[in-house]
Protein backbone atom coordinates (compact mmCIF):
# COMPACT_ATOMS: atom_id res chain seq x y z
CA UNK A 1 0.00 0.00 0.00
CA UNK A 2 1.39 3.35 -0.97
CA UNK A 3 1.69 6.02 1.68
CA UNK A 4 -0.73 8.93 1.68
CA UNK A 5 1.04 12.26 1.87
CA UNK A 6 -0.48 15.63 2.76
CA UNK A 7 0.29 18.37 0.26
CA UNK A 8 -0.73 22.01 -0.24
CA UNK A 9 -1.28 24.40 -3.12
CA UNK A 10 0.29 27.25 -1.18
CA UNK A 11 -0.56 29.82 -3.85
CA UNK A 12 -4.27 29.14 -3.30
CA UNK A 13 -4.13 29.39 0.49
CA UNK A 14 -5.84 32.43 2.04
CA UNK A 15 -4.65 31.72 5.59
CA UNK A 16 -8.10 31.06 7.04
CA UNK A 17 -6.44 28.58 9.40
CA UNK A 18 -9.14 25.92 9.56
CA UNK A 19 -6.55 23.17 9.07
CA UNK A 20 -4.53 24.44 12.04
CA UNK A 21 -7.60 24.56 14.25
CA UNK A 22 -8.60 21.01 13.34
CA UNK A 23 -5.18 19.35 13.12
CA UNK A 24 -2.48 21.46 14.74
CA UNK A 25 -0.03 18.58 14.70
CA UNK A 26 0.04 18.59 10.91
CA UNK A 27 -0.35 22.23 9.94
CA UNK A 28 1.05 25.63 10.87
CA UNK A 29 0.86 29.08 9.26
CA UNK A 30 3.64 31.29 7.94
CA UNK A 31 4.28 34.16 10.36
CA UNK A 32 4.58 36.64 7.49
CA UNK A 33 1.34 36.04 5.57
CA UNK A 34 -0.59 33.21 7.22
CA UNK A 35 -0.02 30.74 4.39
CA UNK A 36 -0.20 27.06 5.31
CA UNK A 37 2.89 25.06 6.24
CA UNK A 38 2.59 21.27 6.30
CA UNK A 39 4.46 20.11 9.41
CA UNK A 40 4.16 16.40 8.88
CA UNK A 41 3.33 14.92 5.50
CA UNK A 42 2.48 11.38 6.52
CA UNK A 43 -0.41 10.99 8.98
CA UNK A 44 0.20 8.85 12.05
CA UNK A 45 -1.95 5.73 12.29
CA UNK A 46 -5.38 6.69 13.62
CA UNK A 47 -5.12 10.32 12.48
CA UNK A 48 -6.47 9.72 8.97
CA UNK A 49 -9.95 11.02 9.87
CA UNK A 50 -8.56 14.18 11.41
CA UNK A 51 -6.36 14.88 8.41
CA UNK A 52 -9.13 14.20 5.94
CA UNK A 53 -11.42 16.61 7.83
CA UNK A 54 -8.71 19.28 7.70
CA UNK A 55 -8.41 18.76 3.95
CA UNK A 56 -12.17 18.79 3.44
CA UNK A 57 -12.91 21.99 5.35
CA UNK A 58 -10.25 24.09 3.63
CA UNK A 59 -12.42 26.84 2.11
CA UNK A 60 -10.30 27.19 -1.03
CA UNK A 61 -9.37 23.54 -1.61
CA UNK A 62 -5.70 24.31 -1.04
CA UNK A 63 -5.00 20.93 0.64
CA UNK A 64 -4.95 17.47 -0.83
CA UNK A 65 -3.52 14.07 -0.21
CA UNK A 66 -1.35 12.45 -2.81
CA UNK B 1 -33.35 38.69 -17.38
CA UNK B 2 -37.07 39.27 -17.85
CA UNK B 3 -39.35 40.09 -15.01
CA UNK B 4 -42.11 37.55 -15.70
CA UNK B 5 -41.60 36.28 -12.24
CA UNK B 6 -45.00 36.09 -10.60
CA UNK B 7 -44.65 32.31 -10.02
CA UNK B 8 -41.29 32.63 -8.43
CA UNK B 9 -40.76 32.94 -4.70
CA UNK B 10 -39.78 36.42 -3.50
CA UNK B 11 -36.48 36.91 -1.73
CA UNK B 12 -35.90 37.23 1.24
CA UNK B 13 -37.95 34.51 2.92
CA UNK B 14 -39.66 34.97 6.28
CA UNK B 15 -38.89 32.97 9.35
CA UNK B 16 -41.72 31.30 11.24
CA UNK B 17 -39.82 30.55 14.46
CA UNK B 18 -37.28 33.19 15.42
CA UNK B 19 -34.32 30.84 15.88
CA UNK B 20 -35.05 28.54 12.94
CA UNK B 21 -34.46 29.11 9.22
CA UNK B 22 -37.37 30.16 7.00
CA UNK B 23 -39.39 26.99 6.22
CA UNK B 24 -39.11 27.79 2.50
CA UNK B 25 -35.50 26.59 2.52
CA UNK B 26 -36.51 23.03 3.43
CA UNK B 27 -39.33 22.97 0.86
CA UNK B 28 -37.11 24.21 -1.97
CA UNK B 29 -34.24 21.93 -0.99
CA UNK B 30 -36.58 18.98 -1.64
CA UNK B 31 -38.45 20.25 -4.68
CA UNK B 32 -36.11 22.54 -6.56
CA UNK B 33 -32.69 22.91 -4.94
CA UNK B 34 -31.50 25.37 -7.59
CA UNK B 35 -34.36 27.78 -8.20
CA UNK B 36 -35.03 31.30 -9.38
CA UNK B 37 -36.29 33.91 -6.94
CA UNK B 38 -37.57 37.43 -7.47
CA UNK B 39 -35.74 40.31 -5.83
CA UNK B 40 -37.14 43.59 -4.47
CA UNK B 41 -36.62 45.45 -7.76
CA UNK B 42 -38.29 42.78 -9.91
CA UNK B 43 -35.05 41.25 -11.14
CA UNK B 44 -34.31 37.60 -10.47
CA UNK B 45 -31.46 35.54 -9.06
CA UNK B 46 -30.61 31.87 -8.61
CA UNK B 47 -31.03 30.52 -5.10
CA UNK B 48 -29.26 27.38 -3.87
CA UNK B 49 -30.50 25.57 -0.76
CA UNK B 50 -28.34 22.40 -0.53
CA UNK B 51 -25.06 22.31 1.39
CA UNK B 52 -23.18 20.68 -1.48
CA UNK B 53 -24.35 23.26 -4.03
CA UNK B 54 -23.79 26.23 -1.75
CA UNK B 55 -20.24 25.07 -1.07
CA UNK B 56 -19.63 24.51 -4.78
CA UNK B 57 -20.92 27.98 -5.67
CA UNK B 58 -19.00 29.79 -2.93
CA UNK B 59 -15.70 28.17 -3.95
CA UNK B 60 -16.28 28.91 -7.66
CA UNK B 61 -14.00 31.72 -8.84
CA UNK B 62 -16.25 32.47 -11.80
CA UNK B 63 -18.68 34.09 -9.34
CA UNK B 64 -17.84 37.68 -8.45
CA UNK B 65 -18.39 39.51 -5.15
CA UNK B 66 -17.98 42.95 -6.67
CA UNK B 67 -21.23 44.79 -5.95
CA UNK B 68 -20.28 47.60 -8.33
CA UNK B 69 -20.83 45.23 -11.27
CA UNK B 70 -24.02 45.76 -13.29
CA UNK B 71 -26.74 43.31 -12.26
CA UNK B 72 -25.28 42.34 -8.90
CA UNK B 73 -28.16 40.82 -6.89
CA UNK B 74 -29.29 42.70 -3.77
CA UNK B 75 -32.17 42.15 -1.39
CA UNK B 76 -33.37 45.74 -0.87
CA UNK B 77 -32.59 49.41 -1.55
CA UNK B 78 -31.11 49.64 1.95
CA UNK B 79 -28.74 46.75 1.22
CA UNK B 80 -27.67 48.48 -2.00
CA UNK B 81 -26.75 51.54 0.09
CA UNK B 82 -25.01 49.42 2.74
CA UNK B 83 -22.90 47.43 0.31
CA UNK B 84 -22.39 50.34 -2.09
CA UNK B 85 -20.27 52.20 0.45
CA UNK B 86 -18.13 49.16 1.11
CA UNK B 87 -14.91 48.81 -0.83
CA UNK B 88 -13.11 46.22 1.24
CA UNK B 89 -12.28 42.50 1.09
CA UNK B 90 -15.83 41.08 0.98
CA UNK B 91 -16.50 43.08 -2.18
CA UNK B 92 -13.22 42.30 -3.96
CA UNK B 93 -12.32 39.59 -6.44
CA UNK B 94 -8.87 38.06 -6.97
CA UNK B 95 -6.12 39.00 -7.46
CA UNK B 96 -6.72 42.22 -5.47
CA UNK B 97 -8.68 40.34 -2.82
CA UNK B 98 -5.83 37.91 -2.20
CA UNK B 99 -3.25 40.71 -2.00
CA UNK B 100 -5.29 42.60 0.59
CA UNK B 101 -6.19 39.55 2.60
CA UNK B 102 -2.58 38.41 2.86
CA UNK B 103 -1.78 41.75 4.53
CA UNK B 104 -4.09 40.83 7.42
CA UNK B 105 -4.01 37.03 7.51
CA UNK B 106 -1.03 36.70 9.87
CA UNK B 107 -2.62 38.97 12.49
CA UNK B 108 -5.69 36.74 12.70
CA UNK B 109 -3.92 33.39 12.84
CA UNK B 110 -5.08 31.21 15.69
CA UNK B 111 -1.62 31.29 17.29
CA UNK B 112 -1.74 35.12 17.36
CA UNK B 113 -5.32 35.33 18.51
CA UNK B 114 -4.75 32.93 21.41
CA UNK B 115 -2.42 35.51 22.92
CA UNK B 116 -5.54 37.58 23.64
CA UNK B 117 -6.93 34.95 26.01
CA UNK B 118 -5.51 36.50 29.25
CA UNK B 119 -6.87 39.90 28.17
CA UNK B 120 -10.21 38.26 27.41
CA UNK B 121 -10.34 36.54 30.80
CA UNK B 122 -9.74 39.84 32.60
CA UNK B 123 -12.35 41.51 30.44
CA UNK B 124 -14.88 38.79 31.24
CA UNK B 125 -14.15 39.10 34.98
CA UNK B 126 -14.82 42.83 34.77
CA UNK B 127 -18.00 42.44 32.71
CA UNK B 128 -19.32 39.62 34.91
CA UNK B 129 -18.64 41.72 38.04
CA UNK B 130 -20.62 44.61 36.58
CA UNK B 131 -23.48 42.27 35.72
CA UNK B 132 -23.45 40.82 39.24
CA UNK B 133 -23.56 44.31 40.76
CA UNK B 134 -26.71 45.23 38.80
CA UNK B 135 -29.95 45.31 40.78
CA UNK B 136 -32.84 43.48 39.15
CA UNK B 137 -32.83 42.12 35.60
CA UNK B 138 -29.71 42.53 33.46
CA UNK B 139 -30.07 43.37 29.77
CA UNK B 140 -27.68 40.83 28.29
CA UNK B 141 -27.11 42.49 24.90
CA UNK B 142 -25.73 45.73 26.34
CA UNK B 143 -24.24 44.16 29.51
CA UNK B 144 -22.34 41.26 27.90
CA UNK B 145 -22.90 40.55 24.21
CA UNK B 146 -21.82 43.94 22.84
CA UNK B 147 -19.04 44.89 25.30
CA UNK B 148 -16.99 41.73 24.70
CA UNK B 149 -16.35 42.13 20.95
CA UNK B 150 -16.37 45.94 21.24
CA UNK B 151 -13.55 45.85 23.78
CA UNK B 152 -11.61 43.23 21.86
CA UNK B 153 -11.68 45.21 18.62
CA UNK B 154 -10.77 48.47 20.35
CA UNK B 155 -7.88 46.59 22.05
CA UNK B 156 -6.77 45.16 18.71
CA UNK B 157 -6.82 48.56 16.97
CA UNK B 158 -5.65 50.38 20.12
CA UNK B 159 -8.61 52.74 20.18
CA UNK B 160 -9.94 54.60 23.23
CA UNK B 161 -12.48 52.34 24.90
CA UNK B 162 -15.00 55.18 25.17
CA UNK B 163 -15.25 55.25 21.37
CA UNK B 164 -16.99 51.89 21.33
CA UNK B 165 -20.40 53.55 21.92
CA UNK B 166 -19.99 55.57 18.76
CA UNK B 167 -19.12 52.41 16.83
CA UNK B 168 -22.00 50.44 18.29
CA UNK B 169 -24.46 53.09 17.25
CA UNK B 170 -23.07 53.48 13.72
CA UNK B 171 -22.64 49.78 13.07
CA UNK B 172 -26.14 48.95 14.30
CA UNK B 173 -27.69 51.68 12.16
CA UNK B 174 -25.63 50.67 9.15
CA UNK B 175 -26.56 46.98 9.53
CA UNK B 176 -30.27 47.51 10.13
CA UNK B 177 -32.60 46.66 7.27
CA UNK B 178 -35.11 49.00 8.90
CA UNK B 179 -32.80 51.95 8.19
CA UNK B 180 -33.61 53.98 5.11
CA UNK B 181 -30.91 53.81 2.40
CA UNK B 182 -29.88 57.38 3.29
CA UNK B 183 -29.59 56.69 7.01
CA UNK B 184 -27.64 53.44 6.42
CA UNK B 185 -25.26 55.19 4.02
CA UNK B 186 -24.73 58.07 6.47
CA UNK B 187 -23.92 55.68 9.34
CA UNK B 188 -21.43 53.80 7.16
CA UNK B 189 -19.91 57.12 6.07
CA UNK B 190 -19.50 58.31 9.67
CA UNK B 191 -17.56 55.20 10.62
CA UNK B 192 -15.40 55.48 7.50
CA UNK B 193 -14.67 59.11 8.33
CA UNK B 194 -13.54 58.06 11.83
CA UNK B 195 -10.96 55.75 10.30
CA UNK B 196 -9.61 58.43 8.00
CA UNK B 197 -9.03 60.61 11.06
CA UNK B 198 -7.46 57.66 12.86
CA UNK B 199 -5.00 57.07 10.01
CA UNK B 200 -4.04 60.77 10.13
CA UNK B 201 -3.57 60.55 13.89
CA UNK B 202 -1.42 57.40 13.75
CA UNK B 203 0.71 58.87 10.96
CA UNK B 204 1.60 61.65 13.38
CA UNK B 205 1.79 59.47 16.49
CA UNK B 206 2.79 55.97 15.40
CA UNK B 207 2.81 53.08 17.84
CA UNK B 208 3.16 49.30 17.78
CA UNK B 209 -0.51 48.68 17.08
CA UNK B 210 -2.01 47.06 13.98
CA UNK B 211 -3.08 50.40 12.46
CA UNK B 212 0.41 51.92 12.79
CA UNK B 213 1.96 48.77 11.39
CA UNK B 214 -0.35 48.78 8.35
CA UNK B 215 0.53 52.44 7.73
CA UNK B 216 4.26 51.74 8.04
CA UNK B 217 4.46 48.47 6.15
CA UNK B 218 1.65 48.77 3.60
CA UNK B 219 0.54 52.35 3.08
CA UNK B 220 3.96 53.98 3.16
CA UNK B 221 5.32 51.34 0.78
CA UNK B 222 2.55 52.03 -1.73
CA UNK B 223 0.89 48.61 -1.39
CA UNK B 224 -2.27 50.24 0.01
CA UNK B 225 -3.75 53.66 -0.67
CA UNK B 226 -5.08 55.68 2.25
CA UNK B 227 -8.74 55.05 1.25
CA UNK B 228 -7.99 51.33 0.89
CA UNK B 229 -6.57 51.23 4.41
CA UNK B 230 -9.58 53.22 5.64
CA UNK B 231 -11.97 50.61 4.21
CA UNK B 232 -9.83 47.78 5.54
CA UNK B 233 -10.02 49.13 9.10
CA UNK B 234 -13.75 49.73 8.73
CA UNK B 235 -14.12 46.08 7.74
CA UNK B 236 -12.25 44.93 10.85
CA UNK B 237 -14.71 46.93 12.91
CA UNK B 238 -17.92 45.72 11.29
CA UNK B 239 -16.66 42.17 10.86
CA UNK B 240 -15.64 41.77 14.46
CA UNK B 241 -18.42 43.54 16.23
CA UNK B 242 -22.01 42.76 15.53
CA UNK B 243 -21.45 39.17 14.39
CA UNK B 244 -19.88 38.05 17.66
CA UNK B 245 -22.26 40.17 19.75
CA UNK B 246 -25.31 38.52 18.18
CA UNK B 247 -23.78 35.06 18.58
CA UNK B 248 -23.34 35.71 22.31
CA UNK B 249 -26.94 36.83 22.91
CA UNK B 250 -28.65 34.36 20.56
CA UNK B 251 -26.32 31.58 21.70
CA UNK B 252 -27.28 32.18 25.32
CA UNK B 253 -30.95 32.15 24.33
CA UNK B 254 -30.63 28.91 22.36
CA UNK B 255 -28.88 27.25 25.30
CA UNK B 256 -31.60 28.44 27.69
CA UNK B 257 -34.19 26.93 25.37
CA UNK B 258 -32.34 23.60 25.45
CA UNK B 259 -31.87 23.01 29.19
CA UNK B 260 -30.70 19.40 28.79
CA UNK B 261 -27.81 20.58 26.61
CA UNK B 262 -27.11 23.54 28.87
CA UNK B 263 -26.90 21.23 31.91
CA UNK B 264 -24.17 19.27 30.16
CA UNK B 265 -22.21 22.45 29.49
CA UNK B 266 -22.62 23.53 33.12
CA UNK B 267 -21.33 20.15 34.28
CA UNK B 268 -18.38 20.28 31.89
CA UNK B 269 -17.32 23.73 30.64
CA UNK B 270 -14.68 21.91 28.58
CA UNK B 271 -17.52 21.23 26.14
CA UNK B 272 -17.52 24.93 25.16
CA UNK B 273 -15.65 24.47 21.84
CA UNK B 274 -18.17 21.85 20.68
CA UNK B 275 -21.08 23.96 21.93
CA UNK B 276 -19.75 26.96 20.01
CA UNK B 277 -19.51 25.03 16.71
CA UNK B 278 -23.10 23.81 17.07
CA UNK B 279 -24.29 27.32 17.98
CA UNK B 280 -22.50 28.69 14.90
CA UNK B 281 -24.11 26.06 12.68
CA UNK B 282 -27.57 26.35 14.14
CA UNK B 283 -27.81 30.14 14.29
CA UNK B 284 -25.77 31.10 11.19
CA UNK B 285 -26.25 34.76 12.12
CA UNK B 286 -24.77 36.04 8.84
CA UNK B 287 -28.05 35.16 7.18
CA UNK B 288 -27.88 37.85 4.49
CA UNK B 289 -24.42 37.22 3.06
CA UNK B 290 -23.21 35.11 0.12
CA UNK B 291 -24.60 37.04 -2.83
CA UNK B 292 -22.62 36.67 -6.04
CA UNK B 293 -22.73 37.63 -9.71
CA UNK B 294 -21.77 35.04 -12.30
CA UNK B 295 -19.14 36.24 -14.77
CA UNK B 296 -19.32 33.10 -16.96
CA UNK B 297 -21.84 30.36 -17.65
CA UNK B 298 -21.79 27.97 -14.70
CA UNK B 299 -23.57 24.63 -14.74
CA UNK B 300 -24.91 23.29 -11.49
CA UNK B 301 -27.29 20.39 -10.88
CA UNK B 302 -28.33 20.44 -14.54
CA UNK B 303 -29.17 24.16 -14.54
CA UNK B 304 -27.17 26.81 -16.37
CA UNK B 305 -26.39 29.99 -14.48
CA UNK B 306 -25.56 32.40 -17.27
CA UNK B 307 -22.90 35.07 -17.21
CA UNK B 308 -24.54 38.14 -15.67
CA UNK B 309 -26.98 36.18 -13.48
CA UNK B 310 -27.21 36.79 -9.77
CA UNK B 311 -26.63 33.96 -7.29
CA UNK B 312 -27.69 33.61 -3.66
CA UNK B 313 -25.97 30.88 -1.66
CA UNK B 314 -27.24 31.28 1.93
CA UNK B 315 -25.08 29.70 4.61
CA UNK B 316 -28.16 29.36 6.83
CA UNK B 317 -29.71 27.00 4.24
CA UNK B 318 -26.47 24.99 3.94
CA UNK B 319 -26.15 24.61 7.68
CA UNK B 320 -29.65 23.14 7.99
CA UNK B 321 -29.33 20.62 5.16
CA UNK B 322 -30.39 17.24 6.62
CA UNK B 323 -28.09 15.40 4.19
CA UNK B 324 -25.10 16.80 6.08
CA UNK B 325 -26.60 17.60 9.49
CA UNK B 326 -29.26 14.97 10.25
CA UNK B 327 -32.33 16.33 12.04
CA UNK B 328 -30.94 19.85 11.54
CA UNK B 329 -33.53 21.64 13.69
CA UNK B 330 -32.34 19.70 16.73
CA UNK B 331 -29.70 21.59 18.69
CA UNK B 332 -27.21 18.88 19.56
CA UNK B 333 -23.86 19.83 21.08
CA UNK B 334 -22.51 16.32 20.42
CA UNK B 335 -22.98 16.32 16.67
CA UNK B 336 -19.97 16.90 14.42
CA UNK B 337 -20.83 20.45 13.36
CA UNK B 338 -17.31 21.51 12.34
CA UNK B 339 -18.06 21.39 8.61
CA UNK B 340 -20.65 24.18 8.96
CA UNK B 341 -20.44 27.21 6.72
CA UNK B 342 -21.28 29.81 9.37
CA UNK B 343 -18.12 31.73 8.45
CA UNK B 344 -18.83 31.32 4.76
CA UNK B 345 -16.80 29.27 2.32
CA UNK B 346 -14.43 29.98 -0.51
CA UNK B 347 -11.90 32.77 -0.56
CA UNK B 348 -14.21 35.15 1.31
CA UNK B 349 -14.49 32.91 4.34
CA UNK B 350 -14.31 35.03 7.48
CA UNK B 351 -10.85 36.41 8.22
CA UNK B 352 -11.62 36.82 11.91
CA UNK B 353 -13.00 33.36 12.60
CA UNK B 354 -10.18 32.37 15.00
CA UNK B 355 -10.89 35.55 16.96
CA UNK B 356 -14.64 34.87 16.99
CA UNK B 357 -14.02 31.32 18.20
CA UNK B 358 -11.68 32.41 20.99
CA UNK B 359 -14.21 35.02 22.18
CA UNK B 360 -17.22 32.71 22.00
CA UNK B 361 -15.41 29.79 23.62
CA UNK B 362 -14.31 32.00 26.51
CA UNK B 363 -17.83 33.39 27.01
CA UNK B 364 -19.63 30.04 26.89
CA UNK B 365 -17.02 28.24 29.02
CA UNK B 366 -17.46 30.84 31.78
CA UNK B 367 -20.89 32.49 31.65
CA UNK B 368 -22.87 29.65 33.23
CA UNK B 369 -20.10 28.84 35.71
CA UNK B 370 -20.30 32.38 37.04
CA UNK B 371 -24.11 32.57 36.75
CA UNK B 372 -25.50 29.01 36.96
CA UNK B 373 -29.06 30.29 37.52
CA UNK B 374 -29.05 32.69 34.57
CA UNK B 375 -32.51 32.68 32.99
CA UNK B 376 -34.79 34.89 30.93
CA UNK B 377 -36.59 37.63 32.88
CA UNK B 378 -39.43 37.72 30.32
CA UNK B 379 -41.29 35.12 28.30
CA UNK B 380 -39.35 34.25 25.17
CA UNK B 381 -42.33 35.28 23.02
CA UNK B 382 -41.81 38.87 24.22
CA UNK B 383 -38.34 39.06 22.66
CA UNK B 384 -37.93 41.12 19.50
CA UNK B 385 -35.54 39.96 16.79
CA UNK B 386 -33.47 42.13 14.48
CA UNK B 387 -34.27 42.81 10.89
CA UNK B 388 -30.64 43.28 9.92
CA UNK B 389 -27.78 41.97 7.80
CA UNK B 390 -26.64 40.01 10.84
CA UNK B 391 -29.40 38.28 12.79
CA UNK B 392 -29.83 38.94 16.48
CA UNK B 393 -32.11 39.76 19.38
CA UNK B 394 -32.78 43.42 20.16
CA UNK B 395 -32.88 43.12 23.95
CA UNK B 396 -32.64 40.17 26.29
CA UNK B 397 -33.43 40.80 29.97
CA UNK B 398 -32.11 38.03 32.21
CA UNK B 399 -32.07 37.24 35.92
CA UNK B 400 -28.83 36.03 37.45
CA UNK B 401 -29.59 34.91 41.04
Amino acid sequence: MSETRIAAHRERCIGAGNCVEVAEKYFDQDDANGTVIVLQEVPDPGDEGLVSQAIDICPVAALYSA
Amino acid sequence: MTSETSERPSWPFERRCPLSPPPAFAELREKEPITEVTLWNGSSAWLATRYEDIRALLVDRRLSSDTSKEGFPQSSATVVAQRGGQKSLPRMDPPRHDEHRSMLAADFMIKQVRKLRPYLDELLDRVFDEMAATKGPVELVTALAQPIPANVITELLDLPREHSEFFLDRVNTWMSLDSTPEVAAKAGGDALEYFDQLIGDRMENPGDDLVSRLIRERMNTGALSRPELQHMLHLLLIGGFDTTANMISLGTLLLLENPDQLDQLKADPGLAPKVVEELLRYLSVAHHVAFRLSTEDVEIRGRCIHAGDGVIAPILAANHDPEVFPDPERFDIHRDARGHLAFGYGLHQCLGQPLARVELQAVFARLFVRFPNLRLAVNSDQLRFKNALIYGVEEMPVLLD
